[in-house]
Parts: structure tokens; C-alpha cells; sequence
């Protein structure tokens, strides 16, 4: 079938929007189901983490399936699948059930692997950055627009939300199956097929670089859906007073409140994602080299600087969101937000300007590790949050205790100024592997 | 992808427009910062009307 590469790009753009907006419907509709089901906080930091719990293997798995069997096919099986159970949840009563159905929903969050794989089989190199940018944060967008709009549409009938998802993705998955097209040229097709083996990935993962990007990537894109997934019921808890002062004071209205200062960290985090790419570009092209230790001679040291700061706002901007919510500011906490979800695309456009330049041999296996394992983040930190005794300190324990030593690795690993990704775990004969 | 090739690459007709996208979306992230923002303070109750 006769296809454009810019068609492709909608295809998966559209798919990973939509299984973005089911991933974390979940949580827009967080306090109408705590409402329904007299949850407790910890149950909502449960429930949010909840969302994650399928990322880590299922991306893994899910990029080898796209190399395996396609993109659209791989693509149209996790939407039809969990759309077909999005319309299940729809008519469950029962909240065990219930959360057990939302838990299969949240696979759809797999798919970024599917789509990064599809777009990289259709662009060239010199426009990959601008079309993968393209598509992640456009599809990344989903979070926030589930957020801002699904309890506008529904108030707090989350029934009727999750089956007009489901159906809906019944309908893109059958339009992916038909347009959609594995790869540009068959030759593609046939070396992504070929591409990786076992002795190939346990050198990727065990690579200290690799791992120090993994961590980088739980610290921004794993902290982007921990945020999704935590800061609706945040609000709504831990400003609840302020939200009643303005005049938020039925469920429908504190959901909807809470969700609009929400998707804040989420529009950034997804809409500045471009942009930081852009910056990784600008340092690149003017040799900007600013931070001690990180290595200053690899033909890609400066991106290796960009994501060293990155790294460093999204600490300093956890620590400011304790600082505005100890203080009970309602709109410095939103305003800390807005630099919080700029900071982490820094980090998650960042890190993915890097990866294929390490790993230009593996960069599937590279991306599904580094995309993947870093998602458990995603669920570790609401369990810390909602474990806190109080609900504004666990954005400062998870930056001291966790991402400061994550830093501190991050510098340690990229010091190295002739090939990082030969030192590892493993020692030179595995190293040479990656020649 | 050394600073050069990021200077000769040459685009092809679509990219324009996808630049042209992406600052579309970083003006939509700006404009619903300054939404949240404002409702802060006013707690308008939130389009599309109050709560």
C-alpha cells in the first residue's frame, strides 16, 4: 500500500494520544471514584501508582513485538485490547473489579515504544529529532487533556467517560491496521526483524551510561506519569481548604479544580518536550560544556551538559513544590508547577537526544530499557508520596533520598572522555560487544 | 549528528510545518499555564462554567 511518511506520523501520533488519554483517565476521575468508594489516601496513591505497574516489562516487550511483528499490528492489539476493557470497566460496580480492569487499561501506556519504533522506521536521521519530538509530545499531551477536559465532558460520570474511550479505540485501532505500514522500505522492515539478541541486551543494560540515562529518564519522563497519575488527588487533598475558599466545594468542582492545576506539570512536561530537543541541538552546535566532572571531549559532550542541568531544576523544582505546599500557597505551588513540567521535558528530550548517539547500534534495545525500566519510578514515588505523613514532604524525601544520588551517578558515569559505553558491568569482553 | 550536519541537514517540505506545530503547542502549554494560574486567585469555577 501506497503511504507518506507524514501520514505514518499522524497514525501513530493519534494511537498514542488516545492511549495516553485512557492510561490516565484513571486519575482524572480519581476523586468521583474516591467518592464512590470512600477510598483513603493511601488507596488513591495505590490506585495512582496502579496506572505504572504494567509499564516497566510491558514496554519492553511491546518494543520487541513492534520489531517482531510491525508497529501497526502490535499498535492495533493494545488498543483494541485495552479499549475492549475500558468498555468493561465502564459497567463494573465493584472496586476490586474495578481497579483490577484500570490496571489492564494502563497497558496502553506501552505503546510510546510502538510509536518511537514506527516513526524511526519511516525518518532519516537529519529529521528524527523533529519527528519524534513530533510524536511523543503530542501523544505525551493525552495526560493533560484528560485531565483539563474528561471531567469538564463528564462531570463525575467516570461510566460513561470510560466506555466513549474504549469505543473509540476500538475505531482507531481498525483505522491503524488498515493505513498503517510497518516500515519505509522492506529493507528496514527486514533489519529491525533481524535486529536484536539476547547477548546484545544484557551489554546494553548492564552499560554504566545506559543505566545513568535510565535513571535520568525515571527522574523525568518516570516522574512526568507519576505526577499524571498523583496530582489530582493532591489538590484536592492537600489544598483542599483553598480550593473550598474559591469556590470549588462539590466533588464535580474540586475535580475539576484539581484537574486544571494538574495538567499544568502535564502540557509542559509534554509540550516544551520539542523544545528541549532544540536546546540539546543549541548546545551541541556552540559547544556549551558548563558542568564540572561530566566529560568535555566526546563529539557529544555538550548534549551530556544539557541533560547534567536538566537534571539538577527537576531536584531544585521537587524541593520547591514542598517549600510552596509547607507554606499552604495554593498559587505559588501551580506557579512552581509550571517551571516543574518545563524542567522535566528538559529531562525526557534530553535524554532521547542522547540515546541513539550512544547506542547507534542498538538504539531499540537502548530505548526499550532506558524507556521502560524507568517507569517503575512512575510507580515508587506515589507510594513515597502517600506514605508521608505529611502530603507536601514526599516531593523532598524523593529528591534528597533519591534523586540526588541519582545525580550524583548521572556525573560519576558521563565522566568518561573516550567511549562510555565500554565500561560497565561486565568488563572489556562484553564491551566489545558494542564495537 | 555533529554540530555541522545540524547546519546542512537539508528539510524537506514537511518540516517547516512541523516546526511550526510544536510552537503552536508551546504557545497552548504557556496559555493553559496562565488559565491555571489565574483561576488560583479568581476561582472562576473553570470553563465551562461554575462549580
Amino acid at each position: 500500500m501506497h503511504s507518506h511518511k507524514v501520514e505514518q506520523l499522524i497514525i501513530a501520533t493519534v494511537g498514542f494520544f488516545w492511549c495516553f488519554l485512557m492510561w490516565f483517565s484513571t486519575a482524572a476521575f480519581s476523586p468521583s471514584i474516591a467518592a464512590t468508594y470512600h477510598l483513603t489516601i493511601k488507596d488513591l496513591g495505590l490506585l495512582a501508582s496502579s496506572a505504572i505497574w504494567m509499564a516497566p516489562i510491558g514496554r519492553i516487550v511491546a518494543g520487541w513485538a513492534s520489531d517482531r511483528f510491525g508497529a501497526p499490528r502490535t499498535f492495533a492489539v493494545i488498543l483494541a485490547g485495552c479499549g475492549l476493557v475500558s468498555i468493561a470497566s465502564a459497567y463494573t460496580t465493584n472496586y476490586e473489579m474495578l481497579f483490577a480492569e484500570r490496571v489492564i487499561v494502563a497497558i496502553a501506556g506501552v505503546s510510546f515504544v510502538v510509536g518511537i519504533q514506527h516513526v524511526a522506521q519511516w525518518f532519516d536521521s537529519h529529521e528524527i529529532g523533529t519527528a519524534e519530538g513530533l510524536y511523543a509530545g503530542t501523544g505525551n499531551v493525552g495526560a493533560g487533556v484528560g485531565a483539563l477536559l474528561l471531567p469538564r465532558i463528564f462531570g463525575t460520570d467516570y461510566h460513561r467517560a470510560f466506555l466513549w474511550l474504549g469505543a473509540i479505540a476500538l475505531i482507531i485501532a481498525v483505522w491503524y491496521l488498515i493505513r498503517g505500514n510497518a516500515a519505509k522500505t522492506v529493507e528496514r522492515r527486514i533489519a529491525a526483524r533481524r535486529g536484536s539478541d539476547v547477548r546484545g541486551t544484557v551489554f546494553v543494560w548492564s552499560r554504566f551510561i545506559a543505566i545513568a540515562l535510565m535513571l535520568a529518564y525515571a527522574m523525568s519522563f518516570g516522574l512526568e506519569i507519576a505526577m499524571n497519575a498523583w496530582l489530582p488527588g493532591y489538590f484536592t487533598r492537600g489544598f483542599h481548604g483553598d480550593l473550598l475558599a474559591l469556590g470549588f466545594s462539590s466533588v464535580a468542582g474540586l475535580q475539576i479544580a484539581a484537574g486544571t492545576f494538574a495538567a499544568v506539570e502535564s502540557f509542559n512536561a509534554s509540550l516544551f518536550r520539542p523544545f528541549a530537543g532544540f536546546m540539546s541541538d543549541l548546545f551541541q552546535r556552540k559547544g556549551w560544556t558548563p558542568l564540572p566532572f561530566i566529560a568535555k571531549e566526546l563529539p557529544y559532550a555538550p548534549r551530556l551538559h544539557w541533560l547534567g542541568i536538566a537534571l539538577i531544576l527537576i531536584t531544585l523544582a521537587m524541593i520547591g513544590l514542598t517549600v510552596a505546599g509547607v507554606y499552604g500557597s495554593l498559587p505559588w505551588s501551580v506557579a512552581v508547577l509550571v517551571a516543574f513540567g518545563i524542567f522535566l521535558s528538559f529531562g525526557t528530550g534530553g535524554t532521547f537526544a542522547l540515546v541513539p548517539l550512544l547506542f547507534p547500534d542498538r538504539p531499540g534495545i537502548a530505548a526499550g530499557f532506558i524507556g521502560g525500566v524507568s517507569t517503575a519510578g512512575g510507580i515508587v514515588y506515589p507510594l513515597i508520596y502517600a506514605g508521608s505523613a505529611d502530603i507536601h514532604m514526599g516531593y523532598l524525601y524523593v529528591a534528597l533520598y533519591m534523586f540526588v544520588p541519582f545525580v550524583l551517578f548521572y556525573f560519576w558515569a558521563a565522566r568518561y572522555e573516550r567511549h562510555p559505553e565500554e565500561h560497565g558491568l561486565f568488563g572489556r569482553g562484553l564491551a566489545s560487544q558494542g564495537a | 549528528m555533529n554540530p555541522v550536519e545540524i547546519r546542512v541537514a537539508p528539510h524537506e517540505p514537511w518540516y517547516k510545518y512541523g516546526v511550526a506545530f510544536l510552537l503552536m503547542e508551546m504557545a497552548i502549554a504557556i496559555a493553559v499555564s496562565a488559565y491555571s494560574l489565574y483561576m488560583t486567585f479568581n476561582g472562576l469555577g473553570g470553563f465551562p462554567g461554575k462549580h
